[in-house]
């Protein structure tokens, strides 16, 4: 798997096809996941019937809450993601055997679409703690610090504590003074707190620098609408809007998905580098699908999300979501998620009965 | 208050409304017949499900116990504004009667999905011509010092918090769920089973005692019996009372449960119904409505606080065949809820709205 990613990216023909690697890694899931197992008995499909990937049934993403989806048993975890915990209910999980694999992914995309100029040097300014086991966006945080940054600033002391505005000053200040590039990455939620906390003073970062910012609220902050959170973001760090990369990643999945537009900035061409069109590494592939009878749609047509991702090696390869959105000409756009069976009043959706807390 | 509006006034004009029900409990009655003719459009249901809300769910009489209790919760205001929702068309009738035990005025709006119930209800208050009324608003006028009655989803509620003017109280009877706790060293399974089936069939499950959730104590072999015989029981009762008509969104909801449960644990499904089963939960799964019902296996006692634990703000119902101490736990976790036997969590006593959390 990794070798694939290394010459996907490079611009090398893989050794193995996308759709042979696929089969090959669920062919293992089938015989070492009993979720899987389950889920492929139903469905009287199996990989190694030389099934197309698209036609056999896909991990529901709830799953990762409710059991453990892994091939291998706890005593080979090295690490547990776990979804963020805005309620007191189950949270989602993914087990890893190794993270050998994820970083690999996670460094790849990461170059693609937010180093691919490799600024040297580089400060990393994380809206983020400096320990956050469990959280798959933190280990990405620091991963890229580690690889590409010079220096690295957490505005954090905890996941709980606030993100001090003086802290934020004297890092972004000492950039500017040094003239040294920075990249600022946190939640979208975290950049809100932020952008709260200096209650409306510029932060200018020098040039090339750039920003990254992932995921909604939930409940975490004031609600701001991906557009007028990547203008403030701009405005206040003296970022063009396109430096302003959203990312779009789930604790379920071990790639992401990104905005383009920081490569289009600088130059290299993308058809889809447009705000709010995330864009998946080849290593992956998004479908939009119906609703109901899980088929596809078709492309530019609104359905819900299904993710194959060949870095999930450990756990699901095929991840049937809930968050709707079209796929076209390479990218995904992000519509919201599904809404939950509340078509007549007063019976409710799990989502909306669980208490904040 | 003034004597013309004493507690015998109040009562007189709960017993009016009753006995405009009545006369839609009554096939043979004309607004019984309209009823019938309106009510399989207006709400989905089927025309025996319709059937059976109208001849075994709505409230047509009192005890005297219940009314002096729902007097009691009914609070005193000039005039009270009733916002019904369209999901459980009964409800019409408990709403106002609160309404007309508050106020010596009422404006009821119907929903604009249900539009049945409540004017039925003025026409045979009209033509019982007992000095018992309401008017039918299309908009929401209070004034300072009235109150407003609010049923339905949170948005709705959130809204029209928003929109009146200040000095209007509002009292708002929001989204939630019916649990049931069944234990299988005090309950007799099979029974059990046959009674929460009777509690879910009515008004396909839409309505905010409507239990989506069972949990059961006991070995796995025992709940999973249990879930059996729940789609055994709830296949019976489809042969008698068809489901109605499932909204997209419920049938969407229901391909990812049916998913998420084969893979993670048991899934049994008829022509309208299914049954999940988890015997070993770490979280809970809530199917969505139209007749769906999540198993989830009790263990030790201590999972029932931690399933129960994070959907406890949102139970309106728990329903029970014992007064187990599971029950009681239950009921403690779950501030508010109404605690009913199986079989009745649709029929709560006419003693206050049918969710209690806000009196708490």
């Amino acid at each position: 798997m990794r070798s694939f990613i290394e010459a996907s990216v490079s611009g090398r023909v893989p050794a193995e096809s996308f759709d042979e690697l696929g089969v090959a890694i669920l062919t293992y899931q089938a015989e070492h996941v009993p979720a899987y197992q389950r889920l492929l008995a139903r469905s009287g499909r199996h990989p190694a019937d030389g099934a197309d990937i698209r036609a056999l049934p896909a991990m529901p993403s709830e799953a990762f809450r409710l059991a453990r989806i892994a091939a291998h048993p706890p005593s080979d975890d090295v690490v547990v993601f776990r979804t963020s915990g805005t309620t007191a209910a189950a949270r989602g999980e993914q087990a890893l055997s190794t993270t050998a694999t994820y970083e690999c992914s996670v460094i790849a995309w990461g170059r693609w679409a937010l180093f691919f100029d490799e600024p040297k040097p580089l400060g990393a300014i994380l809206l983020a703690p400096r320990d956050n086991p469990d959280s798959s966006l933190h280990f990405m945080l620091q991963r890229f610090a580690a690889r590409f940054a010079s220096s690295t600033h957490y505005m954090q002391t905890t996941a709980t504590s606030p993100i001090g505005a003086s802290a934020l000053e004297r890092v972004c200040e000492g950039a500017w003074r040094a003239g040294v590039p920075a990249i600022i990455m946190g939640t979208s939620f975290a950049f809100v707190h932020a952008l709260d906390a200096l209650g409306g003073r510029k932060l200018p970062l020098p040039r090339a620098s750039r920003a990254m910012h992932t995921g909604g609220f939930k409940g975490r902050s004031r609600e701001v609408s991906p557009s007028a959170l990547r203008s403030q973001i701009a405005q206040t760090f003296a970022l063009s809007e396109n430096a302003v990369v959203g990312e779009y990643g789930m604790t379920e999945l071990s790639s992401q998905r990104y905005e383009a537009t920081l490569r289009a900035e600088q130059g290299l061409e993308m058809s889809s580098a447009r705000q709010g069109v995330f864009v998946p590494p080849p290593w992956m592939r998004v479908v939009a699908v119906d609703p109901e009878s899980l088929l596809p749609v078709a492309p530019g047509e609104p359905g819900i999300l299904r993710f194959e991702d060949l870095a999930n090696v450990d756990g699901a390869l095929a991840i049937q979501t809930a968050d709707r959105g079209r796929c076209s000409g390479g990218g995904v756009e992000l519509m919201g998620r599904s809404p939950g069976a509340l078509p007549r009043g007063c019976s409710l959706a799990l989502e909306d009965l669980l208490e904040n807390g | 208050m003034s004597g013309a509006f004493s507690f015998e006034e109040r009562e007189r004009r709960v017993h009016s409304i009753l006995a405009a029900a009545r006369r839609l409990a009554d096939s043979r009655d004309p607004l019984g017949q309209e009823a019938r003719r309106a009510l399989p459009a207006a709400t989905g249901l089927s025309e025996a499900g319709v059937e059976l809300g109208l001849s075994a769910h709505l409230e047509t009489s009192v005890s005297p116990d219940a009314l002096a209790q729902l007097i009691a919760r009914a609070g005193s205001a000039p005039s009270v504004h009733v916002v019904l929702s369209a999901n459980v068309f009964v409800g019409a009738v408990r709403a106002i009667a609160l309404a007309l035990a508050a106020a010596p005025s009422v404006f009821v709006r119907a929903s604009r999905r249900e539009e049945v119930m409540a004017p039925l209800l003025h026409r045979a208050l009209r033509e019982a011509d007992r000095g018992v009324d309401f008017e039918m608003a299309s908009t929401l006028e209070p004034r300072p010092g009235d109150e407003v009655h609010v049923y339905g989803r949170r948005e709705t509620i959130d809204a029209i918090r928003a929109s009146v003017p200040q000095g209007v109280r509002v009292r708002a009877h929001g989204p939630g769920i019916g649990v049931a706790i069944v234990d299988a060293q005090r309950d007799v399974m099979p029974r059990a089973a046959a009674l929460l089936a009777g509690d879910i069939v009515p008004f396909d499950q839409r309505g905010c005692l409507s239990p989506r959730l069972a949990l059961v104590a006991g070995s796995a072999d025992e709940v999973d019996a249990f879930g059996l015989r729940l789609a055994e029981a709830l296949e019976q009762r489809q042969q008698v009372i068809p489901r109605g008509v499932l909204g997209e969104e419920e049938r969407h909801e229901l391909t990812r449960y049916r998913d998420t449960m084969q893979a993670i644990g048991k899934y049994h499904a008829g022509s309208s119904f299914s049954v999940g089963i988890d015997l070993a939960p770490r979280g809970i799964l809530l199917p969505p409505t139209g007749r769906n019902i999540h198993v989830a296996r009790l263990e030790f006692q201590g999972d029932l606080t931690r399933l129960l634990g994070p959907l406890r703000a949102a139970i309106t119902c728990v329903g029970h065949m014992s007064a187990s101490p599971l029950a009681a736990l239950a009921m403690t976790l779950a501030r508010g809820a109404r605690g009913l036997p199986l079989g009745l969590m649709q029929r709560p006593p006419l003693d206050g709205p049918v969710d209690l959390r806000e009196m708490v």
